[in-house]
């Protein structure tokens, strides 16, 4: 999968931005899906798109999984290039 | 600062202001009736002359034939006019030096004057009632800006505190999703590796008898190697977190403790990802982080506490019942690895597994109820003693029913007497009737009964016994665990085990 592909997504791109922006953060589907104002099922997928290229981080618990951003740094700093390319006028 | 601040605000205001739809839609509106040539706003408290020629002289469309004086002498006006309407904090009309008609509005919120609005070059005279009508207009408008500004403000102070705080939220359910130390502690360790975005976190836990800091879990996304160190309760950040029962924070570490009635550990984290120093938000975060920790770590702790305890009460009972025939009630480690190999390769749930363990110890305890004659006969059973045979599950079953952590095995007790083909007894289920967990331990007990010293056949080699239950797969067993058991029975640890068990240690060579 190729994430300058992904982020013509418009929902792979809202969740890539916020977890940019909020590189502590750790949140289930339902939370991810509040604030970026969409479908709970639909997130899943996609943070599961992003899980696949090492983008996101699973937490996995029986009851639920824990979403977070990579630490590493060389990709988050190329993801930030891309979002600002990616950036919806 | 306060200037700062309302530097800001001022800032954010006109900005909303001069893009709000309603305010254009005022200004064309009014337009039509007052033709004015020019809208101005001037976004200062107290303006000065350059201020006035370049906000609204700059845009009077007679500026340019102007002489310079003239200009100077029309803005004076204008400055006049601000003066007046910031004084008398209302909308203010007046007549430029060029005869034309020009109004100006002070913005105001309750009695501060943040900046104005106005028209000039206004070619027909503007009537009292319209300059009342535009007065109420923009200070409506304004308002409307204001709770606009006010809410954006509200949402960009609350969203992070909220994202902050649902993250709290998904660690909590994270960290109370397992019981089981080994898992816990390597969780909550990446756990505060992402959310301080540090490259380093240790977990110690106190053992109070010596003093020290246990080292439990180190993760560490630089180096692989990992030595873990014991740390005395006071030395270094870790020690002294414990010592003194606060976060203990340098440039490069912060060592947060685990405070429960006592200080029962510490969590400790290395380098920041950033390289930034740790910061009083990292160590709050932390804080939070360890309250969470350490109820989870309790939690663990005593399952674990309850787990030793129920496991010893299994294994007593198995003793006393070893008694009355020696060898026959404590079962052989093999046989329990066994068990439980086949439930994991069956993907069954830890609780699930953790019933078949007890069951696998506690099986056969009902016999204690079947007459000894009976159970030591030599030969073959009669009728009646074989119906005293059929009680032992549930005999088995009274005897557990009244400790609640092992009620989850009883129906593997029950029923592990039960067969594949609906044969067995006590209540003759068939196939997918049998719980799982009882047709794991007819296979497994039924091999045990084989290979091991009974009145009543000979002793089978394990091969022999191996080939029996691969006989009876699809008619006394389920032929899907006999697969497993198979697989299970041919692991080289699980051989060498029961090969030691059976017929001792092999001879040196």
């Amino acid at each position: 999968m190729d994430l300058n592909r992904l982020l013509k997504s418009e929902r792979h791109f809202k969740i890539l931005a916020f977890f940019h922006e909020n590189q502590s953060s750790i949140d289930t589907p339902r939370g991810v899906a509040t604030w970026i104002g969409d479908e709970r099922s639909k997130v899943q997928r996609a943070l599961e798109d992003l899980v696949k290229l090492d983008i996101l981080v699973a937490d996995r618990a029986t009851s639920t999984t824990g979403y977070s951003y990579t630490r590493d740094a060389k990709l988050i700093s190329k993801i930030g290039k891309l979002l600002k390319q990616h950036r919806p006028a | 600062m306060e200037n700062i601040k309302n530097h800001v605000y001022q800032k954010g205001l006109f900005d909303r202001l001069k893009k709000s739809p309603s305010l254009k839609k005022a200004q064309e509106c009014f337009g039509h009736v007052i033709k004015p040539a020019a809208w101005w706003v001037v976004e200062k408290m107290s303006p000065k002359l350059p201020d006035v020629q370049k906000l609204i002289c700059g845009n009077c469309p007679s500026a340019k034939r102007l002489h310079p004086q003239q200009l100077h002498r029309c803005a004076k006006v204008a400055l006049g006019m601000l003066a007046r309407a910031a004084e008398e904090q209302r909308l203010v009309a007046f007549d430029c030096p060029e005869g034309m008609h020009a109004f100006v509005c002070p913005v105001i919120q309750g009695e501060k004057i943040f900046g104005y609005l106005g028209a000039c070059y206004a070619k027909k005279e503007i009537s009292p009632q319209m300059l009342e009508i535009f007065s109420a207009f923009t200070a409506t408008i304004v308002k409307e800006v204001q709770k606009e500004l006010e809410l954006s403000k509200l949402y960009e102070t609350l969203r992070p505190r909220a994202i902050a705080l649902s993250t709290v939220h998904t660690v909590h359910r994270l960290i109370s999703s397992t019981l089981d130390l080994n898992e816990l502690l390597p969780r909550i360790a990446r756990l505060s590796l992402q959310i301080i975005r540090a490259n380093r976190c240790s977990i110690k836990l106190v053992d109070s008898k010596r003093k020290v800091l246990l080292p439990k879990v180190t993760v560490d996304l630089r180096e692989k190697n990992i030595r873990l160190k014991k740390v005395k309760v006071g030395r270094w950040a870790p020690g002294k977190a414990v010592k003194f029962g606060r976060p203990i924070r340098g440039r490069d570490y912060l060592a947060a403790p685990l405070i429960d009635e006592d200080v029962i550990g510490v969590i400790t984290l290395y380098d920041k990802i950033d390289r930034k120093p740790f910061s009083t938000f990292d160590q709050e975060i932390m804080s939070t982080m360890t309250e969470q920790a350490v109820i989870a770590i309790k939690n663990a702790q005593l399952y674990k506490e309850q787990e030793k305890l129920t496991m010893g009460t299994i294994k007593a009972l198995a003793k006393v019942l070893d008694t009355r025939a020696p060898g026959t009630y404590v079962p052989r480690a093999s046989f329990i690895k066994i068990t439980l190999a086949i439930g994991q390769e069956l993907r069954m749930d830890s609780d699930s597994l953790k019933s078949l363990q007890y069951a696998s110890i506690l099986h056969d305890a009902g016999e204690i109820f079947v007459p000894e004659a009976v159970l030591a006969k030599p030969a073959k059973l009669t009728g009646a003693e074989f119906e005293m045979v059929k009680e032992h599950p549930a005999a088995g079953v009274e005897i557990i029913k009244h400790m609640k952590a092992l009620k989850s095995a009883t129906p593997i007790i029950l029923y592990h007497h039960e067969n594949y083909d609906g044969t067995g007894y006590p209540k003759g289920l068939k196939k997918d009737q049998i719980p799982l967990g009882a047709r794991i331990m007819a296979v497994v007990s039924a091999f045990e009964a084989m290979i091991t010293m009974k009145p009543y056949r000979m002793v089978k080699t394990l091969d022999e016994a191996i080939d029996e239950i691969k006989a009876n797969a699809g008619t006394q067993f389920d032929p899907k665990v006999v697969e497993v058991f198979l697989k299970v029975t041919k692991k080289k640890e699980i051989r060498a085990l029961l090969e030691k068990e059976l017929y001792g240690p092999k001879p040196a060579a």
